[in-house]
């Protein structure tokens, strides 16, 4: 008889033992294989290990005005003897468009010297530092990226910006997996009346449109509270209208997760209402809920951003991407001072990301959905 | 190339002829059928009998080109001859989704499946689900297809088909889903019927009464059954003939006495001893050595060679067993070393 | 199916009635704040105002009055239409909502019929055809409509057709058209106004019903019945449209029903970003001059809106899906 493709040496040694990989591996392969999603993944590192160093990369205070800076362009880098320099600028006005216009001077150097000491900061909120990446002497501005209409540097403007822009929809998203998985968890797991009304109170406050319902909380905020308060009233607004999707589907996977065997088999063998909740309910919705929550940060980003650029948010002297947006709503800073827009292009460049990343994991975590 | 060889009678209705199904994926190539080769005599009930993951379900399926994307045809042939005095011709020769295909799905070879509870689609009526398929078969006349619907209800032992055929799937139960799918399946009066497990999720009175409806209707109809199952009360209960699978091969195939009373592949001859018998003296329940290798991985020489109690060192584990004929007459057919 | 309607009207009523409240509780917030209006803008007219004027101020608004009956008087005077006057003009805040609301809903209804046409098709041949150029396309176009927030992208847009002067914000129609009968070339005037707005609104809403109908009809086509159906010898056609189809479509038959309220929310923003005069940005500058009684009765029409939305979605999930009708 022929010899038989299928007779071949038994190659299961070479097979690997997929039984005895562990699930988290399993689910972190499959994300490896989406190159997209790995790519959002690194993205958004560097754009919040940028966020860490915000204070120490931007050269200047975000607030510090100086007319004479007011609409600069981005600023010329040349090497000139071996050394990284910009120009110093000339402010001349547009008779005809009554415009200030920059010619930078090539015979006037600025030398850009790294590690100045330029305003104090504290980093991680802690350590109070005042060094800065680069720089140019005193009494001169480089603007990497131009200033506004008040000579604000757009680049310092930015980096802090990001500051509140990254974090701030990223904590109130958390806040609302805590409190969504906690009620939904509880919701679903003990039922009846419980359940009742907890489902009833969600469908009444889903009754109200969010759009307009947040607008009307931050719209109720006291205009005169510092900063770090407007921060957290902010993002408690956007984690309070945000929780009852993550509750409602928490409760779901809890229901169908009850109705298991292997958590009737652990309730015959006596074990407390804690126990299976926090062994056999929660890591199973886990994933779900890492992957509903990292989908629901861009649209708490988008939140606080179309709040601040409605001016309910963020206010001056604070500054996050959506407040930049704000000051570039013109049809100058659209026509004339592009670099205005900025913001726009940051954003979209997070939101994706961080839609790639909630998208992978998903396809990762459960890659039948 | 081997060929199938039955005495009893040369007008099968289908013969399978070294049918290779191999799935790609990412984590390795699982070969689901090994060249599999049998014969469904005309008029008869063949019994494939194996336990998960042997590749039964993926015999029928390919019968009828209904396997999943993934899965690969590599080689054979499934040669299907309606008429006794007609043709043969090779299914596999049709496109999946051809005319040809769709002409002998639903009308000269049907299938039901294991879950009536799944089978049928809860968004229409059972009697529209009917007469769909007599619409698409038989005749474009609307009231005469219903009519017929009524018919084939009737016939399968509906309580009042009139109002079963009226009604939505999620309105019945089990059993009464499955005669239904009886129903669809039979209302072309097709050659042959291929069952896969229709029974294994239904209780066992329920059972009872679906396999006395199949046989009656094989008798009334005269359509052959192709019956896919891993339990042997059933094989013994309705099968004519019986082919036994392991890892993608049919490695016994008798008629269903020979295969109770004289098995002689040893894998045969476990399963029977591993079924509980009521009256036995209490002692450990047989059962076979080790368990079915992971699909990824292959197997040399007889596939049952690890789990077999009486491999021979040195040939079951370097040489695939050629099918021997034991008893040409009977049609049984086995593929050992034992017997080579 | 009787029985289910009639529960959804009880439970659409209740929701309906504790919303009110909850509304008239907000337009209530700001203190004291009806009847300091209305005495303002008499004594702006000129003249003092009798004791006996006020007097009847003060029970036609129930200033006096507890809780319960402030918002039963309220209750019966919206019912009838009189919805108080508006604190930053005269007008009565029916008639000014009414003329906004007419636009607000036209502008939805123009991104709605385009996401009903496009969704379904593009979802059924995004799961039909996955792993195909045309499936990438689709999935880029519904990313970027899923992950970008609506006004962002509005922004984008506009800034690009600013820099094309591709178009004249700040306005529905061209000041030939404003008081024009309805004409065809008035129709394409409004649309050349809004554009921008159609697109963001249709983008955002087809992107996720798109996604919501490939993901269906992906589980869908792994039941039983879709082999069943092939295994009849129906072409693959059919059973993708006539079978699959059917039940992937009814979680997205919910969401068309919703569909309306929504995007009447969803361009709050986005009229806010391109300067259309529709129900968002008045809206917003209610909230922004404490006019509660504007802003709060929008707040309670739309949620009116959202709740019939959702009833006309639960009906049509009925209608087409017979196992609901025998919750």
């Amino acid at each position: 008889m022929s010899a038989d493709a299928t007779n071949l040496p038994t190659t299961k040694a070479a097979v690997e033992d997929v039984g005895q990989i562990p699930q988290w591996q399993l689910m972190v392969r499959r994300f490896r294989r989406s190159r997209l999603s790995v790519i959002g993944l690194y993205v958004l590192i560097v754009l919040y290990v940028i966020m860490i160093f915000s204070d120490f990369l931007a050269p200047y205070d975000h607030n510090k005005l100086d007319s004479n800076y007011a609409w600069a362009p981005p600023a010329k880098i040349a090497i000139v003897d071996g050394q990284l320099v910009t120009f110093k600028l000339k402010q001349t006005l547009d008779e005809v468009r009554f415009e200030w216009f920059y010619t930078a001077d090539e015979t006037q150097p600025l030398p850009i010297q790294f590690f100045v000491k330029g305003y104090e900061y504290r980093f991680l909120g802690l350590i109070p530092m005042d060094i800065h990446l680069f720089g140019v002497e005193e009494g001169y501005q480089i603007n990497l990226i131009g200033a506004d209409k008040d000579g604000k540097d757009v680049l310092s403007r930015l980096l802090k910006g990001s500051q509140v822009s990254l974090t701030l929809g990223f904590i109130g998203v958390l806040i609302s997996v805590i409190i969504g998985s906690v009620i939904g968890t509880a919701s679903g797991y003990f039922g009846g009346a419980i359940d009742n009304l907890i489902q009833r109170l969600i469908e009444l406050l889903r009754s109200f449109p969010d759009v307009p319902l947040f607008l009307a909380l931050a719209a109720a905020l006291p205009p005169g509270v510092k900063v770090e308060v407007r921060f957290f009233l902010i993002t408690l607004i956007i984690a309070l209208i945000q929780w009852t999707g993550l509750a409602r589907e928490v409760r779901g996977k809890v229901l169908s997760y009850r109705n298991n065997d292997y958590t009737a088999a652990a309730v015959a063998a006596g074990a407390s209402h804690w126990h299976i909740i926090t062994r056999h309910l929660i890591p199973n919705a886990m994933s779900h809920i890492v992957v509903v929550g990292t989908l629901a940060i861009p649209g708490a980003i988008g939140s606080e951003t179309a709040l601040s650029f409605l001016g309910l948010g963020i206010l001056p002297p604070a500054v996050s991407w959506g407040v930049m947006l704000r000051d570039a709503q013109t049809v100058e800073a659209i026509t004339s001072y592009p670099w205005m827009l900025l913001p726009v292009g940051v954003l979209i460049v997070t939101v994706f990301s961080f839609y790639l990343l909630g998208d992978g994991i998903r396809d990762a975590v459960d890659p039948y959905a | 190339m081997t060929n199938s060889h039955t005495a009893t009678s040369h007008d099968d209705v289908v013969r399978v002829e070294d049918l290779k199904v191999s799935f790609y994926t990412d984590l390795g190539v699982v070969r689901a059928l090994n060249g599999v080769s049998f014969n469904i005599p005309r008029g008869k009930v063949l019994g494939i009998v194996g336990e998960s993951g042997c590749g039964k379900s993926i015999t029928g399926l390919s019968i009828m080109q209904l396997v999943h994307s993934a899965g690969r045809n590599e080689g054979g042939r499934i040669l299907f001859r309606e008429f006794a005095d007609g043709d043969a011709v090779n299914i596999l020769e049709y496109e999946r989704n051809s005319a040809e295909m769709r002409g002998i799905r639903g009308n000269n070879i049907s299938m039901i499946f294991q879950e009536p509870m799944s089978s049928l689609n809860p968004c229409y009526t059972v009697g529209n689900q009917i007469e769909e398929a007599i619409l698409l078969h038989q005749t474009q006349d609307a009231t005469e297809a219903s009519k017929r619907a009524i018919d084939i209800l009737t016939k399968v032992g509906m309580p009042n088909p009139a109002r079963i055929a009226s009604s939505y799937p999620h309105e019945l139960s089990g059993g009464m889903r499955q005669r239904a799918m009886i129903a669809m399946a039979l209302s072309c009066t097709p050659t042959l019927l291929i069952a896969d497990e229709p029974t294994t999720a239904l209780d066992v009175t329920t059972e009872a009464n679906i396999l006395e409806l199949m046989r009656k209707m094989q008798e009334e109809i005269g359509t052959s059954i192709m019956f896919i199952t891993h339990n042997m009360g059933v094989v013994a209960q309705i099968c004519d003939e019986v082919a036994v699978m392991y890892l993608g091969r049919i490695v016994e195939r008798a008629s269903v006495d020979d295969i109770f009373y004289e098995p002689k592949h040893p894998y045969t001859i476990s399963l029977l001893q591993s079924i509980p018998r009521l009256g036995r003296s209490r002692g450990r329940l047989a059962s076979i050595e080790g368990s079915v290798p992971d699909p990824y991985s292959r197997v040399s020489g007889c596939p049952f060679h690890p789990r077999c109690p009486v491999a021979i060192q040195g040939v079951c584990d370097s040489e695939v067993p050629e099918e021997t004929v034991v008893d040409a007459a009977k049609g049984h057919t086995v593929r050992c070393h034992l017997y080579t | 199916m009787l029985n289910y309607i009639i529960r959804r009207l009880v439970n659409m009523t209740v929701l309906i009635v504790i919303v009110s409240f909850v509304g008239f509780f907000i337009i209530q917030l700001p203190p004291g704040s009806i009847l300091d209006v209305q005495l303002t803008k008499m004594r702006e007219r000129g003249g003092d105002i009798s004791r006996e004027q006020v007097a009847a101020l003060r029970a036609r608004y129930g200033i006096d009055d507890p809780f319960s009956v402030r918002y039963l008087k309220w209750i019966t005077r919206s019912l009838q239409g009189d919805f108080g006057t508006s604190y930053e003009t005269d007008q009565s805040v029916g008639e000014r909502i009414w003329n906004r609301l007419g636009f607000s809903v036209g502008l939805s209804s123009f991104a709605l019929l385009f996401t009903w046409l496009v969704s379904i098709p593009i979802g059924v041949y995004s799961a039909t055809h996955r792993y195909t150029v045309p499936d990438y396309i689709i999935t880029a176009i519904q990313f970027i409509g899923l992950a970008i927030p609506g006004f962002l992208l509005a922004l984008v847009l506009l800034i690009i057709a600013t820099n094309l002067n591709a178009i004249e914000v700040g306005k529905l129609f061209s000041d030939q058209y404003v008081d024009a009968p309805w004409s065809f070339a008035k129709f394409i005037d409004l649309a050349s106004h809004v554009y921008i707005a159609v697109i963001v609104l249709a983008v955002g809403a087809t992107a996720g019903l798109t996604r919501i109908m490939r993901a269906n009809l992906l589980d869908v086509l792994n039941m039983q019945y879709i082999q069943t159906a092939r295994a009849k010898g129906l072409d693959e056609a059919v059973v993708i449209w006539k079978h699959a189809v059917r039940n992937a479509i009814q979680p997205l038959v919910m969401a068309l029903g919703s569909l309306l309220p929504a995007l009447i929310v969803g361009e709050t923003l986005v009229a806010t970003v391109l300067s259309i005069p529709t129900i968002g940005p008045m809206y917003l500058t209610a909230l922004r001059i404490q006019d509660m009684y504007l802003a709060g009765t929008i707040l309670v029409i739309l949620s009116f809106l959202l709740l019939i939305g959702n009833l006309i979605g639960d009906l049509l999930l009925a209608w087409v899906d017979p196992r609901v009708r025998y919750e």
